[in-house]
């Protein structure tokens, strides 16, 4: 109902009003119920996800060590290979056949190790013409692990992608 | 028309302070009380940027006096503010915002007041349409405060153009044929134009009273139901202050017209139509 009052009006408390007072404390009640039973809930989840943490750092301390006993000639060797067979104008190449018109290129960051990584900083006039890219970048053999970075879609589309290099 | 319990309503104009108990009920308004007491010219000046009651010591005893007539005691009353206090206006409300939101956006901006100043209520009219008004608070605080000297106890504040027009809009008329309603004030009055119960147009207008006043309303209703999208012969309801006089002129003039609402039975002295804030009533 309409009221222009300036301020909020005491008024005297009416039947339905202290029903829904009575409704709010039941109400205030079961809340609290369902927050200690949801705190207990919480102790025993941060136990669960302090216990995955732990077993997750054991499997990375193993991963590492596993690393660093492989032999050097060989990570050496892997790549001397990839720069011969994936030099940085023919996977430029590769990646500029599969971009439509109005999609460009800002910057491209090539990590020649095992695999051959890859970052581009795109700009695309419309969001279809960059989901055009992407599709096609999914579907070449020469490209794998393709992951869009975080879109910015006011007026042009901006955003990078990460992917690896496979030569065929 | 379906029966409510009485309310308390103390209304205020530029000419008078004028109250009573009223409810709607089958054949139109049931009246239980009423009274009227006039205002000394300027006491009360309706406007939207300045402080109304110039007089409040003058106005406070006119609603004391009203008070005792209607034995009102520590009842709580609901306080109807003239016409002519509020910027007031239909919107077509997108569906992603209250009409309260969206008047903020439309309306507020224009108004010659700070926006944090505005006072902002709606009539709502069903899904996407309201009628939504915004009020100066300074402009409240003054009726507020010469309500509490009289020692008024306040329920709620409405303002007598929205109550009128809610309870017109409840009684739409025939179907088919579009209705001009107009809703007289002592200083300002409103037309609205509605056909098959949908607000087509609102008007607010201050009044020019004079001998001329008759012809002038009745050609704003012309332009009111042009307006509207239709010129040919509306319906013409009023209510409000004069609403009689009005309408005897009209006829006069061999120009159909008809009382906004009427009373159930006579006893209480006054004509419903007179009284603009009985809308109130029904919401």
């Amino acid at each position: 109902m309409r009221d222009f009052s300036s301020r909020p009006r005491r008024r005297a408390a009416r039947p339905v009003d202290l029903a829904l007072l009575a409704a709010g404390t039941a109400a205030f009640l079961l809340s609290a119920y369902a927050t200690t039973s949801a705190w207990n809930g919480r102790q025993r989840a941060r136990a669960r996800v302090e216990e995955t943490r732990r077993e997750s750092e054991a499997v990375q301390a193993r991963v590492r060590e596993l690393d660093a006993r492989r032999e050097p000639a060989q990570a050496i060797a892997y790549q001397a290979l990839l720069t011969a067979e994936a030099s940085p104008p023919r996977v430029l190449a590769d990646l500029v056949a599969l971009m439509p018109g109005d999609v460009r290129l800002d910057a491209v960051n090539m990590s020649y190790g095992e695999p051959l990584g890859l970052r581009v900083d795109v700009v695309a006039r419309t969001a279809s013409s960059y989901d055009l890219f992407l599709d096609r970048l999914q579907r070449s053999p020469l490209f794998a692990d393709v992951l869009p970075g975080e879109e910015n879609r006011e007026g042009e589309l901006r955003t990078s992608i990460q992917m690896t290099y496979r030569p065929l | 028309m379906r029966r409510s319990r009485p309310r308390l309503f103390v209304a205020l104009d530029a000419g008078s302070v004028s109250g009573g108990a009223g409810a709607r009920s089958g054949g139109g308004f049931r009246l239980a009380s009423h009274a009227r007491v006039p205002l000394g010219a300027g006491a009360l000046a309706p406007s939207p940027f300045a402080p109304n009651v110039v007089r409040p010591g003058e106005v406070a005893e006119a609603l004391r006096e009203l008070a005792r007539s209607l034995r009102i005691g520590p009842a709580p009353v609901c306080l109807l503010l003239p016409d002519g206090i509020a910027r007031l206006a239909l919107l077509d409300v997108p569906a992603d915002v209250t009409p309260q939101q969206y008047a903020r956006f439309r309306i507020v901006p224009a108004l010659p007041y700070p926006a944090e100043e505005a006072v902002i209520e709606v009539l709502p009219l069903g899904p996407g349409r309201a009628v939504v008004a915004a009020v100066r608070r300074s402009v409240i605080e003054g009726y507020e405060a010469v309500a509490e000297q009289a020692g008024l106890a306040q329920d709620r504040l409405d303002l007598t153009p929205l109550a009128a027009l809610s309870g017109l809009l409840r009684e739409p008329g025939d179907a088919g044929g579009l209705t001009v309603d107009v809703i007289l004030g002592d200083a300002a009055f409103c037309l609205a134009a509605h056909q098959d119960g949908v607000l087509r147009a609102l008007r607010n207008r201050r009044r020019d009273p004079g001998p001329d006043e008759p012809p002038r309303l009745a050609e704003e209703i012309q332009r009111t139901s042009v307006l509207a999208g239709d010129g040919a012969g509306p319906r013409v309801r009023v209510v409000g202050a004069g609403a009689g006089d009005l309408l005897a002129s009209w006829r006069a003039t061999g120009a159909a017209a008809e009382p906004g609402w009427r009373s159930e039975s006579a006893g209480a002295g006054v004509e419903a139509s007179e009284l603009a804030w009985l809308g109130g009533a029904t919401d």
